[in-house]
């Protein structure tokens, strides 16, 4: 799931992936603004097939909190692809 | 549907979009934005300015995708966050200027209007008619103000009626009361105000609304997280829709629809299961049939060109067009056919040279995997919608979904071009029974009606220099705005071409503008719709024009070819009537003649004209 995260999180940031790490965040990655944060949650809700509570959206604000979220809401499906 | 294959696309995502039809095929927005930066930049680019009180930011990939489909480089600006009636009224060259080829207005009463949006029921009736009115000046003002500045394509995104109005039940009971009768009074304003500007519509999102359903259209987390109010469903449907108007004014409407037979018109197969066994009437499963062939004829009434291409014994197709009685396509709708064995690519790029069009206006449906994948092979210009094998009863939305055919204005032309097909085929007939050429046009007894355009004709000729690709020697493409500046100039002249013969009259089908400079003229423009050539109108049209020049002082005149991937043909159209060719230039091919040298009209045709 890190490797989706770090793959979506550069693909709509436009950031070579090898930049990226579960310490990225809008402070260390200059295209993460607040506009490109909406794309972000929007494109993970997509990929991921889930629903992100109103707090977890303002929480999303590093590659390491984007993963524990999704950990949060998505294991069943994993459980049930495993 | 094209595939994002010359972009190296990931297979997953490529088999998404593949024979997919409508908004839901588009790929994923993390997709978007990896392609999107791997984007051919060669091609044409496309302005497109968005002015909004929301955030919609998401829609750019969908925009820039769809238009990529099309050919274009989508270039999206956005004007600040509320500021439309700022940058409209006041003045916004960077987002608002004559390369504008589009401007998408997005104004949404929740930001305009909170009181009409969220308080209505708390209004009296006096304020909430001071505000609907208040709103209704901005928008008229707003529609101006950008007109002022640009002559691109408005497309103003209409207020969506609210899904839980103000006064529950007895909301809008009475016509225009309440808050749906308030929205719909704003929109009614709305369609008014874009109606009395030149090239402006109106995209009507409850439409859009309604397609995705309000679950799924609306987030409302996004609202308040970040004033983005629509999901990425929504933004993908609105994207599609927006795009109908796009193609249209780039000229990239198709023109015709080519049909299977078997499993498409009718269930059952016709050599097989005979007339009487395959499904076909108003009883189901031969309604769905009966439904989608519906849905064709209105493409045919509204202008668009049917094709058969089919496997299958000729004989036994054509019976059930003459004899099932519940066909409602009939023989006479078909412009041509390729019923036979041979494979359909062949048979589509037959069908593409007879009817006198580009692959690239055709549109193929067909039930067969097969036979999609062939035709994507081998015919990549060709649009192939593959129909869902078992699912005939979703054929006809699937159809009138698709948004390939829409065009921005509807003309007489466009509603008898079926029948002028059919007209063009009994031309043939004579031809082949008269034997030689000479007789065969004096038989035709052509006439001529070339003349200066008027407000009648403007909307034609701005279309046909649109639409026209194969006889077009600058192929410049002219909107409506464009056409009537130039025919507002004294150094200018836009001149049509008018055909009928004893078969029928084939309406405007040619366009000339001549502009002036001096003691020369140039040829901005010279372009005939491929019906009517091979008789010898386009030199009687030229020396017309030409002639025109002469009475109005020039002594010589300029041709211009400029080459594209599909008016290979004129080439050497200048050059073989009297021209000479213009050595010193360095852009394009040009060809020079004096006017004392010009060649005259012939004497198959009776010309009526006031040019000279």
């Amino acid at each position: 799931m890190r490797q989706r995260v770090l793959r979506i999180v550069s693909d709509v940031l436009g950031e070579p992936i090898d930049q990226l790490n579960d310490g990225s965040s809008p402070d260390t990655v200059d295209k993460w603004d607040s506009l490109n944060h909406m794309n972000l949650v929007l494109a993970l809700e997509e990929a991921f097939g889930v629903q992100f509570t109103d707090d977890q959206i303002m929480k999303l604000l590093s590659v390491e909190a984007i993963v524990k979220a999704l950990a949060e809401v998505v294991p069943a499906t994993d459980d049930a692809a495993g | 549907m094209m595939v994002a294959q010359r972009e190296g696309a990931d297979g997953a995502e490529q088999r998404e979009v593949k024979g997919g039809v409508g908004s839901k095929s588009l790929p994923s927005l993390s997709y978007l934005q990896r392609w999107g930066a791997s984007m051919l930049p060669t091609l044409p680019v496309l302005n497109v300015t968005i002015l909004r009180n929301v955030v919609l930011e998401p829609i750019v990939p969908y925009l820039r995708y769809l238009s990529w489909q099309e050919g274009f480089n989508a270039a999206c600006t956005f004007g600040g966050y509320d500021l439309v009636l700022q940058d409209a009224v006041g003045g916004a060259p960077g987002l608002l200027n004559e390369s504008t080829d589009c401007v998408l207005v997005f104004l949404r009463l929740e930001t305009l209007s909170p009181q009409l949006a969220f308080g209505f029921a708390g209004l009296s009736a006096e304020t909430a008619r001071q505000e609907v009115q208040r709103i209704r000046e901005a928008v008229v003002a707003t529609i101006a103000g950008i007109r002022r500045q640009t002559s691109a394509m408005i497309l103003w995104h209409s207020f969506e009626l609210p899904l839980y109005p103000a006064l529950g039940t007895i909301d809008g009971q009475r016509p225009g009361e309440g808050q749906t009768g308030a929205v719909r009074e704003l929109n009614d304003a709305v369609a008014d105000a874009l109606h009395q500007t030149r090239n402006a519509f109106l995209v009507d999102l409850n439409r859009c609304l309604a397609r995705v359903g309000a679950d799924d259209f609306y987030d409302a987390r996004y609202w308040h997280a970040a004033k983005a109010p629509y999901t990425l469903q929504a933004l993908r449907e609105i994207a599609f829709e927006d795009m109908k108007y796009v193609r249209a004014l780039k000229g990239r409407a198709r023109k015709c629809l080519v049909l299977d037979c078997d499993g498409v018109l009718w269930g059952g197969t016709i050599g097989e299961d005979g007339l009487a066994g395959i499904r076909l009437g108003t009883a189901f499963p031969g309604s769905a049939f009966l439904e989608f062939q519906q849905e064709i004829l209105n493409l045919h009434h509204r202008g668009v060109l049917i094709a058969l291409c089919s496997k299958n014994n000729a004989e036994d197709v054509w019976a059930v067009f003459d004899q099932h009685p519940d066909m409602a396509l009939r023989r006479a709708h078909i412009a041509g056919a390729r019923i036979n064995w041979t494979d359909k690519a062949t048979n589509l790029k037959e069908i593409a040279r007879e009817l006198n069009i580009g692959l690239d206006s055709l549109v193929m449906l067909d039930d067969s995997a097969f036979e999609v994948n062939l035709i994507q092979e081998f015919l990549p210009e060709v649009t192939v919608i593959g129909l869902p094998a078992g699912r005939p009863s979703d054929y006809r939305s699937i159809l009138a979904g698709c948004g390939l055919f829409d065009t921005l204005t509807l003309s007489v032309e466009d509603r008898a071009r079926g029948a002028l097909y059919q007209i063009e085929a009994a031309r043939r007939q004579v031809q082949s029974e008269s034997g030689d050429m000479e007789s065969y046009l004096r038989s035709l007894e052509m006439a001529l009606d070339i003349r200066i355009t008027d407000d009648f004709a403007l909307p034609r000729v701005a279309q046909l220099t649109q639409k026209t690709n194969q006889f077009n020697l600058t192929t410049r493409r002219y909107s409506d705005e464009d056409i009537r500046r130039l025919q507002e100039r004294d150094d200018a002249d836009v001149v049509y071409l008018r055909y009928r013969d004893r078969f029928g009259d084939a309406g405007i089908v040619g366009v000339c503008i001549l502009l002036y400079a001096g003691e020369t003229v140039a040829f901005d423009s010279f372009l005939l719709s491929c019906r009517v050539l091979g008789r010898g109108v386009e030199r009687a049209f030229l020396a017309q024009c030409l002639a025109r020049a002469a009475k109005r002082g020039a002594v010589s005149a300029i041709g211009e070819y400029r080459s594209t991937a599909k008016n290979a043909q004129v080439r050497e159209f200048y050059a073989s009537s009297g021209f000479s060719a213009v050595r010193d230039e360095s852009q394009g091919d040009r060809y020079r003649i004096d006017l004392v040298d010009a060649p005259p009209a012939g004497d198959v045709f009776r010309i009526e004209t006031d040019l000279v």
